[in-house]
């Protein structure tokens, strides 16, 4: 028994318990302590990321939702303005277009006048100058109420043609 | 060409400073005797002053790692001490049910580290490894022998010892076998593995002569320490490993 002396193999049976006590204080209970917490730290990071991304995502909606409708407030703002401007747009034409017409009938209605005045004037004017005409050419043959009758008559005959 | 106490004899620089041990005309050490209240103790010096060494350096590297910890970036000593420590809380948590193996978890990490240590602390030259002496690993193996029986009966009681039956009566030899097998495969095989190594790296320092040992000779017993570091790290798993299969074996339901 040369290789086993009788206490060798208690000692080292001995010394290992001893190592392992020496190690498990020493080592093994801070360590354990330490990976736990990490473990425990990280859970704990993911659970508030993942709270603080639910929270992002209801913010991200809330908005979404406010620039929604904001976004349909002001189409119906653009939508109001332009058809209150095509209405005044439409206004405006119309107006025009009876500012046109009531001139363009005033100007009717001017020129009529100025054309019954002028007729009547040159009526008369004919008159007078086929009268001055006739009795310069006849000299007297027919007597002037004859002669103003038929003149009448003729200027009467020239004004119809002449309207 | 050198026998292997000849280059032991040369390499030893510390014999002429401390004298842990003396040895006998015929090259052996004399064991330290021990008379403690009429009983008479043996212990062989060399494996007990490397145990020291070992322990002392696990106990340093556990304090440097678990000194000043930081939660949030670990650095250094302490990645290594985590890797290791988690590494293998993993192993026992994949092979057995993580209630029942909570309790081993110390005793194997312990087994790893301090066969890592001896194993490592074996190359270098003048030191030897206390796993290079049956002693020692027959010591770890009967540790997990125990934990086995402890852990075997805690969990099934006087029915735990039914696995030698099984599955018939006439299998209790082979069971029988099989059963003291655990201790001593474990034992021998961290045993030769180590002794082995270190006996391979004296022959190959001793095998050339100091002149060929000049032009390379030594090149052959460095690629020997590089294997060895390999073999070290293995064979420390290697036992950790079989320790957790053979407790979460004796705990495990049928």
């Amino acid at each position: 028994m040369e290789n086993f002396p009788n206490a060798t193999l208690l000692a080292q049976v001995f010394h290992f318990i001893l190592l392992l006590i020496f190690l498990k204080f020493v080592a093994y209970k801070p360590l354990t302590k330490l990976l736990s917490d990490r473990q425990k730290l990280i859970a704990d990071s993911i659970a508030a990321a993942e709270q603080e991304r639910e929270q992002a995502e209801q913010y991200k909606a809330e908005f979404e939702a406010e620039l929604r409708r904001a976004r349909e407030h002001a189409q119906e703002i653009i939508q109001k303005a332009t058809k209150a401007g095509e209405e005044q747009a439409v206004e405006i034409i119309e107006s025009a277009k009876e500012e046109a017409k009531r001139l363009k009938d005033s100007a009717l209605v001017e020129i009529q006048r100025e054309k019954d005045k002028a007729v009547a004037e040159m009526r008369d004017q004919a008159a007078s100058l086929a009268i001055l005409v006739a009795g310069k050419i006849l000299e007297r043959q027919i007597d002037d109420n004859i002669q103003h009758e038929l003149v009448q008559e003729f200027v009467k005959e020239a004004g119809e043609l002449l309207c | 060409m050198l026998s292997m106490a000849e280059v032991e004899e040369r390499l030893d620089i510390w014999g002429n400073v401390f004298h842990f041990w003396e040895l006998d005309e015929h090259g052996h050490q004399i064991l330290w005797n021990l008379n403690i209240g009429g009983m008479h103790f043996e212990f062989i010096p060399k494996v007990m002053v490397m145990t020291w060494l070992t322990m002392i350096l696990v106990a340093l590297f556990a304090i440097v790692a678990t000194r000043n910890m930081d939660m949030r970036r670990p650095r250094g000593v302490q990645n290594v001490f985590e890797m290791m420590f988690e590494g293998i809380r993993n192993l026992v948590n994949q092979n057995m049910d993580p209630q029942k193996g909570a309790g081993i978890i110390g005793v194997v990490i312990t087994f790893f580290i301090f066969i890592l240590f001896s194993n490592i602390l074996g190359l270098v030259p003048t030191l030897s490894s206390p796993t290079a002496n049956p002693n020692t690993t027959f010591a770890l193996s009967l540790t997990t022998f125990a934990l086995m029986y402890y852990y075997g009966l805690k969990y099934k009681g006087a029915g735990y010892f039914k696995h030698f039956v099984t599955p018939y009566v006439f299998f209790l030899p082979i069971n029988l076998i099989e059963e003291f097998s655990k201790p001593v495969t474990l034992a021998f095989r961290l045993y030769g593995n180590i002794y082995g190594g270190e006996v391979m790296l004296i022959v190959l320092l001793g095998l050339f002569g100091m002149w060929a040992d000049l032009l390379g000779g030594f090149i052959a017993s460095v690629v020997w320490l590089a294997f060895s570091i390999f073999v070290g790290c293995i064979q420390a798993f290697i036992f950790t490993m079989l320790s957790i299969v053979y407790i979460s074996i004796a705990t495990a339901d049928h």
